[in-house]
């Protein structure tokens, strides 16, 4: 075969197509499909710190994760975390978007700058916030005492009723301008003659909102609100830099409490049962949500 | 010479039945049309000829080979496209090299050829330009000039006027049209505009649902039509339909009137009338009661009604007015169709 | 509706507007004052809201002993998978959008292999590394950032390639490029835009990465996010070196959204709005 001829026959649609994607496909299934048959194995083996056994002990682990109140705790701890974030960074993004939505000198600086703690590592965002919220040296209990009046010194990452609003503060900080900046695409693109012919019909601003603003900009908020609500249920990297969980257990999400299962305790088979329980509800809910969506178009 | 012959074409979208069995042949330096309404298969056919379309049976030779499984590059073909398909980010003078380029073409002939066709096709001065730059109307030579500097066996144009508006176009057809003489190459065009088709073809191909009606030289399928599909497509306004009653050298009408001067024999037929086969006449025989009066200048276009019928006259713009009218009829140039099969009758 | 924009509800709504992004600017400030006040000055009671002079002595620090080399690894695998996510991730693209491969269910695939928490992953993929001895190589960083990768760049540039008119390509190809040519000479030159925005999150996803570094890292290819949070100790944490090192983390975030405002949107909403 020439060299031109194999260029030739590579270029037919019917093998081109598959070169184009053979690379792509090999590498998510390298990491999307491996790890899911490696956890379905060892889920089922009996490897930990202590020892490791390769025969199949039936579903013990996955028993186990039934009796595992420190695993429903962590759970009910995402949950109701991402419960409360979410609506909270809606409403505030919303309330931004409809503030730069009108005519305001120097729109695209403010909005370059109120952009940043999105793009940043969340690494970082939870280390400034740790600073920031440090009892003695933290700027946040300084403002809190001019405001009050009084020397304000609240242990924000050790008193259990503050270390997660310290908690949220952090991530409504970090991801409200990324649901400010959906939102003011989105509205931005709602029809302005749709809005005026509301006007002209005497149309309540409440009846604007309901049956013209809302409909052209859900489903770009459904799509900002879905990403939000996986990131939000993975949450790990803010937490693992202001508390690592703690208090005790007190801050442990699922994330964080499988990484503990995993990497410090090293109980590798219980954790790959974790690991598919929080891969069965996230598809569950995903395929929920999708179906949802659906319904609604 | 680039003699291009097309043996038995068929393509299928799925079950749909884009072309249907299409075989023909068009000599070196011809220009032919493609045309038919959408969805007739004319662009589609335009695209397997080009390879940008993969047909499902037949054999297509270009120069006495086949082409059928060749991929576009290797077929030697140039094209225009309907959205002209400029590169945004080169500029006109890389646009209309792009495909000299590709070829690997000297640079030197590269300079030669951009030049000569910038020259044909007056877009000299916008050669550093960029696309965002032009009109439309330059856009369009753009467009052209980068198929004609390439030496090609076949020149394809897909509906290329298509977003151009009417004054433009005009203009347009008509350097397409000296752009052929010039260069005496073969020409494939396509379009829905039977105005289009009619003033630019040497040879037309009319298509219905992916199959041939007709192939012909312009004037001999507007004046000999195979059939009353192909005689309402050419003309505008398109031709009058009415079914008559052929009896003793009388075509009666549905409303009583009777036209004699008829040769044809007696029988019930579908008769075919040009607007422009009416003439405002005193000593007519017909008398239509004319509604609607559209002039266009010269002439005027009158509406009225034979039995419910909707009928179009073209009178001279004086003549046209409302009431009633008395015309005759150019009874040896009006056709006859078979009222169940659509067949011309000669 | 009256005009009041010259008057005082322009100066509220600019007010307002100043007022909001100092809150989400202080944050960063603060941050930033960190890395350069005295070591008295982080820990003075009541805190030092503005440092008496810039002392840069914990970046110089951070580079003496050799602490920088986690923000050089943090460049190399992000820059490097990028790249490699870009070129996957685009031919898987151009593939799905020109010849429908695999239909609309492969890219679907694709993106939901994103949805899939890293930490329930992250144990199968340790073990792996530790058995091909990938563990605390840069290698096998940015072997894991490109995987992770390219299913976004994969479904992004599905969305900027149908962006591109097929004309322009069936034109390329009736003037004589190969379908690879086709690939380099017209689609990639169209949808130049797009390439660079979606490289340009691709690099924030693995530079920003946490949870894969701390897994697959020790000591030589830790990247800057794990040695930040080094710094937390048990007993001590050194503020002005996390101060420093974050913000050398943040320096090249600061630049992206100062060039990069137009394509920001459509980035970050995974395509659903076209900026």
């Amino acid at each position: 075969m020439t060299a031109n001829s194999l260029s030739r026959t590579l270029e037919r649609p019917g093998v081109f197509k598959y070169l184009l994607i053979a690379p792509a496909v090999f590498v998510i299934l390298l990491i999307g499909l491996y790890p899911l048959i490696k956890l379905a194995v060892t889920s089922f083996q009996d490897i930990s710190m202590f020892g490791a056994d390769y025969s199949f002990n039936g579903a013990k682990h996955y028993v186990r994760l039934f009796g595992d109140s420190r695993l429903w705790e962590s759970l009910l701890h995402t949950v109701l975390f991402t419960a409360v974030a979410l609506p909270i960074e809606l409403v505030l993004g919303y309330l931004l978007a409809l503030l730069f939505l009108e005519r305001l000198p120097g729109k695209s600086f403010f909005v370059a700058i109120i952009l940043l703690p999105t793009i940043i590592s969340p690494i970082v965002a939870g280390s400034t916030w740790r600073l920031m919220i440090d009892q003695r040296f933290g700027p946040v209990n300084q403002i809190l005492s001019w405001i009050a009046g009084r020397e304000v010194e609240l242990l924000w990452n050790i008193q259990t009723y503050l270390v997660w609003p310290a908690i949220m503060i952090a991530e409504v900080w970090q991801w409200t301008p990324f649901m400010f900046l959906m939102l003011y695409a989105a509205l931005s693109n709602v029809d302005k003659e749709q809005l005026e012919a509301a006007q002209i019909d005497g149309a309540s601003w409440w009846m604007t909102f309901r049956r013209i603003v809302l409909p052209a900009i859900m489903p770009v908020m459904v799509i900002a609100m879905l990403i939000r609500a996986l990131d939000l249920f993975r949450i790990f990297d803010i937490i693992w830099t202001m508390t690592q969980g703690g208090p005790g257990t007190m801050t442990e999400t699922i994330s964080i409490y499988a990484y503990n299962i995993a990497f410090r305790e090293f109980e590798t088979s219980y954790s790959a049962a974790i690991a598919f329980l929080v891969i069965f509800i996230l598809t569950l809910v995903v395929v929920w949500l999708l179906r949802r969506v659906e319904v609604e178009r | 010479m680039a003699n291009l012959k097309l043996h038995n074409i068929n393509k299928y979208y799925g079950a749909y039945h884009a072309v249907r069995d299409v075989s023909f042949d068009i000599p070196a330096g011809e220009f032919v049309v493609l045309v038919g309404a959408s969805g007739c298969g004319k662009s589609t056919l335009l695209r397997a000829i080009a390879g940008l379309e993969e047909i499902s049976g037949g054999d297509m030779t270009l120069r006495g080979t086949s082409i059928t499984r060749l991929a576009p590059r290797d077929r030697n073909v140039a094209m225009v496209f309907q959205s002209y398909a400029l590169y945004p980010y080169l500029s006109v003078r890389e646009n209309i090299a792009f495909g000299l380029r590709a070829r690997k073409t000297p640079d030197a002939e590269i300079n030669t050829q951009v030049a000569w066709a910038a020259e044909v096709l007056d877009i000299s001065d916008y050669l550093d330009r960029y696309p965002r730059e032009l009109s439309g109307g330059q856009r369009q030579r753009v467009a052209i000039g980068r198929a004609i500097v390439r030496d090609a066996d076949l020149y394809l144009f897909d509906e290329p006027l298509s977003n151009l508006d009417a004054k433009l176009r005009d203009g347009m057809r008509e350097e397409i049209k000296k752009l052929h003489e010039k260069l005496g190459k073969t020409f494939i065009y396509v379009t829905h505009d039977q105005i289009e088709a009619m003033t630019l073809a040497q040879r037309i191909i009319l298509l219905k649902d992916g199959q041939i009606e007709q192939v012909g030289p312009p004037l001999d399928l507007f004046e000999r039509p195979r059939n009353a599909y192909v005689a309402a497509f050419l003309g505008s306004p398109p031709m009058n339909f009415i079914e008559v009653n052929v009896s003793a050298g009388s075509v009666i009408l549905p409303d009583g009137q009777a036209l004699p001067g008829c040769a044809m024999p007696d029988g019930i037929y579908t008769w075919g009338i040009r607007p422009e086969h009416f003439t405002a006449d005193e000593q007519g025989p017909l008398l239509a009661k004319l509604d609607v009066i559209q002039p266009t200048g010269a002439r005027s276009y009158g509406t009225f009604y034979i039995a419910g019928n909707h009928m179009m006259a073209e009178l001279d713009a004086h003549a046209a007015n409302h009431g009633q009218t008395h015309l005759s009829v150019a009874m040896d140039r009006t056709l006859f169709f078979d009222p169940a099969t659509g067949e011309a009758i000669p | 509706m009256i005009r009041w924009d010259r008057g005082w509800r322009l100066y509220l709504r600019v007010a307002l507007a100043l007022g909001i992004t100092l809150v989400f600017v202080f944050p960063v400030y603060w941050l930033a004052m960190i890395s350069v006040k005295s070591p008295d000055e982080i820990y003075a009671y009541p805190p030092v809201w503005f440092p008496s002079e810039f002392r840069f002595s914990s970046y110089v620090t951070l580079f003496r002993d050799g602490d920088a080399w986690a923000v050089w690894n943090s460049l190399i695998t992000a820059g490097v998978s990028t790249v490699l996510a870009m070129a996957i991730g685009t031919t898987a693209a151009y593939s799905i959008v020109r010849f429908r491969t695999g239909g609309e269910n492969l890219a679907i695939w694709i993106i939901s292999q994103r949805m899939i928490p890293p930490i329930c992953v992250a144990f199968p993929i340790f073990l792996l590394f530790v058995s091909w001895q990938w563990i605390d190589t840069r290698f096998g960083l940015i072997l894991l950032y490109t995987a992770f990768n390219v299913p976004y760049v994969t479904w992004m540039m599905r969305g900027y390639i149908q962006d591109i008119p097929l004309e322009l390509e069936h034109s390329a190809l009736v003037d004589g490029l190969s379908r690879w040519a086709v690939l380099r000479k017209v689609v990639l030159p169209m949808a130049r835009a797009g390439l660079f925005a979606t490289a340009v999150f691709t690099f924030i996803f693995a530079w920003n990465d946490f949870l894969f570094a701390l897994v697959l890292t020790k000591s030589e290819a830790v990247t800057y996010t794990v040695k930040v949070t080094g710094y937390f100790g048990s007993q001590s944490t050194f503020w002005s070196k996390i101060g420093a090192m974050s913000m050398l983390g943040v320096l090249p975030m600061m630049f992206v959204v100062a060039t990069m405002q137009r394509f920001i949107v459509r980035g970050m909403s995974l395509g659903a709005v076209k900026g």
